[in-house]
């Protein structure tokens, strides 16, 4: 804990803090663009209702404003971690169903992956300056989904899509109450009325 | 009979009156008393009292109403009215009982105050109607009224209820349970109606506008008995709502507020749903305004859309609109609050420009706004943009000099929803250089004028004239002269 109070870690904290707002904010523009042409390619209605399909992270949470600063970097690895997985596997679907004729949707997926992935190293590295230090990975990934139909895999993507779209807002905002306080503080940040 | 007086503050002390609307007949040329009840805000809003003899309206009216006199002067019903029903401008007598009772009436109703009171010989000091120079009602007349209220409730006998009809609809009226060749007389707030508009002893009414709504009343004969008693709402069915969801306050919640788009002319109720995926969520209807209601979220970053739907009903029909929104969507903070502009001393061409978050926005250092301002100067059309992404103040450093310019902010969640209505507008001028005085020559003008009013100058004198134009060295010989004249008349005088 010593080592997170230090002034240098504030520093660094603060920076990670704003630069994951950066990305964050990022992922979120493109992720909606990519939404754009992920239903147009797949020839689904923007409009469509997907419920809840297992293994994509939700990032509807109760009583946000009550979560401690650990809590959040947790849930937010977690499901960073479970969208890269997701990501990859649509990315394997989609060459395996277009292979190199896919010249728009491929790459955007390629794209968003790495975005994620370089937001899960940022979320890592953050929780490593509250020395609490990042799970292993083995542990939090999900299990191998069973084989969908193709119609299922588009409704999926998309479900996979929207809830990124919506943790990346959420991340903004969990990163945002983090640069609040401190590192190492792990303290409950919360509204003056809970949410 | 025993009697009681009153002392109100509008007329002074009233005359005897009996203190019990009993079942005998009137001892004197009037039965009656005086109803001189101040209006109040339950009953409209004017404070005006009226007087008069209740004896002309020996009619059975509603329960909790009160025997309205026929006075012109008065808008709305002549008859009984009931608790909100009654007009801003409306008053109220006093009910006087049935004439089976064994009451007669003396006057029937008139058409104004003047000749009921003529007719029914109305002592001077107690003629009808008349403004209330003291609004505060008189407590004996009061609990008069109240004495009377429950009389009517313990003694009315007549059906009476409320009827509404649709615009443009045919409407027939029977006579409680009299039968179809009774004789009736029927009366619409208060004035006889003729017989064409009748079918034996229904009342038929074709083609209903909105100016036939009223209060209906059905009499039997000659004793006058009533029968019947119906207020008629004419109306139509309700169009579909105006539904609006906003969240001016992210992340605590959302509110709604509904309209109808055009009036329905009859009371409606409203009722709105909110669902969010299975969940069923309360919304809160606000005091004030009555159209409105607010939901607290329970969740935050949720994919599920929110299905709000609003059912308007009234006695002719129904409608309803729905809503269906994502949580993002409908975040629109207000409008930046305390916007203020001013002039930056020494800098002609700056504006400096400061506000303050709206103050319902809960929470703007966890959910800071970005803004955007514009100005322009009021000659001009064109606005100026400017997008800032935090901080509650800017400087403008290109205005035009001297000009005034308008301003205007508006602010929006960094991440979500949309833009804010345009604030207040301010107006300001940047700062000008103050013009400096001009003080040597005139002051000397002035004094050479002044100093020789004894004195006549010579004829070869030249008197210095500003707008002579003849050039600097001939201006400072005509000062020298100037001032040799100046000295020259102070030795005369």
């Amino acid at each position: 804990m010593a080592a997170a109070d230090t002034p240098s870690a504030t520093l660094r904290h603060h920076d990670l803090c704003s630069r994951g707002i950066r990305l964050a904010r990022k992922m979120r523009s493109d992720v909606t663009d990519l939404l754009d042409i992920y239903v147009e390619r797949q020839g689904l209605d923007a409009s469509i209702s997907v419920a809840a399909v297992d293994g994509v992270p939700t990032a509807a949470v109760e009583r946000w404003a009550e979560q401690t600063g650990t809590q959040r970097l947790l849930d937010n690895l977690a499901a960073y971690r479970a969208f890269r997985t997701l990501l990859a596997q649509m990315l394997e679907e989609q060459r395996e169903l277009l292979g190199d004729t896919d010249a728009e949707l491929g790459p955007a997926l390629a794209a968003m992956l790495l975005q994620v992935s370089a937001f899960v190293y940022h979320l890592e590295e953050l929780l490593e300056l509250e020395s609490r230090g990042a799970p292993a990975e083995e542990g939090s990934e999900p299990p191998a989904p069973p084989r969908l139909s193709l119609f299922e895999q588009k409704l999926r993507g998309l479900r996979v899509l929207r809830e990124l779209a919506q943790w990346a807002v959420r991340s903004v905002r969990d990163l945002r109450q983090l640069s609040k306080h401190g590192p190492g503080s792990g303290a409950a940040l919360g509204l003056p009325e809970s949410q | 009979m025993s009697s009681q007086s009153c002392v109100h503050p509008c007329f002074g002390e009233l005359p005897a009156r009996p203190d019990e609307f009993a079942r005998s007949a009137p001892a004197g040329p009037g039965f009656g008393f005086i109803s001189s009840i101040p209006m109040d805000h339950k009953w409209g809003s004017s404070p005006r009292c009226w007087r008069g003899w209740c004896s002309a309206h020996l009619r059975r009216s509603l329960l909790l109403s009160f025997s309205v006199i026929g006075f012109d002067g008065c808008l709305g019903e002549k008859e009984g009215r009931a608790g909100t029903d009654v007009p801003n401008d409306g008053w109220c007598g006093l009910k006087l009982p049935d004439p089976s009772d064994g009451v007669q009436p003396i006057v029937g109703n008139q058409k104004n105050p003047r000749d009921f009171d003529d007719k029914l010989g109305t002592p001077p000091g107690l003629r009808t109607g008349g403004e209330m120079a003291n609004p505060v009602p008189s407590a004996c007349c009061v609990v008069l009224a109240a004495v009377v209220v429950v009389y009517a409730q313990r003694h009315s006998q007549q059906d009476s209820h409320i009827q509404y009809e649709r615009v443009g609809a045919d409407v027939t009226m029977k006579c409680g349970s009299m039968d179809w060749d009774a004789a009736v007389t029927w009366t619409a707030n208060g004035t006889d109606i003729d017989d064409s508009h009748l079918n034996g002893s229904y009342l038929i009414l074709k083609n209903v506008d909105l100016t036939q709504s009223g209060q209906y009343s059905c009499y039997e004969g000659s004793s006058w008995h009533l029968k019947y008693q119906t207020y008629l709402r004419v109306g139509v069915p309700p169009k579909e709502p105006v539904l609006m969801c906003r969240s001016n306050n992210y992340p605590k919640g959302f509110y709604c507020s509904w309209h109808l788009p055009s009036p329905t002319y009859i009371p409606n109720s409203f009722n709105i749903s909110v669902i969010h995926g299975t969940r069923e969520m309360v919304c809160e209807k606000d005091i004030f305004p009555k159209n409105r209601c607010h939901i607290r979220y329970l969740q935050l970053f949720s994919t599920v859309k929110y299905k709000v739907t609003l059912t308007v009903t009234n006695a002719l029909g129904k409608n309803s609109t729905t809503l269906t929104f994502d949580e993002f969507a409908i975040v629109k903070p207000d409008p930046p609050e305390s916007v203020v502009a001013k002039p930056v001393p020494n800098n002609p061409r700056r504006l400096e420009v400061s506000w303050q978050n709206p103050s319902s926005w809960p929470d703007p250092e966890s959910f800071p706004l970005k803004f955007f301002l514009r100005y322009r100067p009021l000659i001009l059309d064109q606005w100026q943009h400017v997008e800032l992404s935090d901080g509650t103040s800017h400087t403008i450093t290109d205005a035009y000099a001297g000009k005034e310019y308008i301003i205007q902010v508006a602010a929006k969640d960094n991440d979500i929803g949309t833009w804010s209505d345009w604030s207040v507008a301010v107006h300001a001028t940047p700062w000008t250089e103050e013009p400096k005085h001009l003080t040597t020559e005139v002051q000397i003008t002035e004094t050479t004028s002044t100093s020789t009013s004894s004195f006549m100058p010579p004829p070869t004198t030249k008197i210095c004239d500003k707008g002579a134009g003849v050039g600097s060295g001939a201006v400072a010989v005509c000062w020298t002269a100037g001032l040799v004249l100046a000295a020259y008349g102070v030795l005369f005088i």
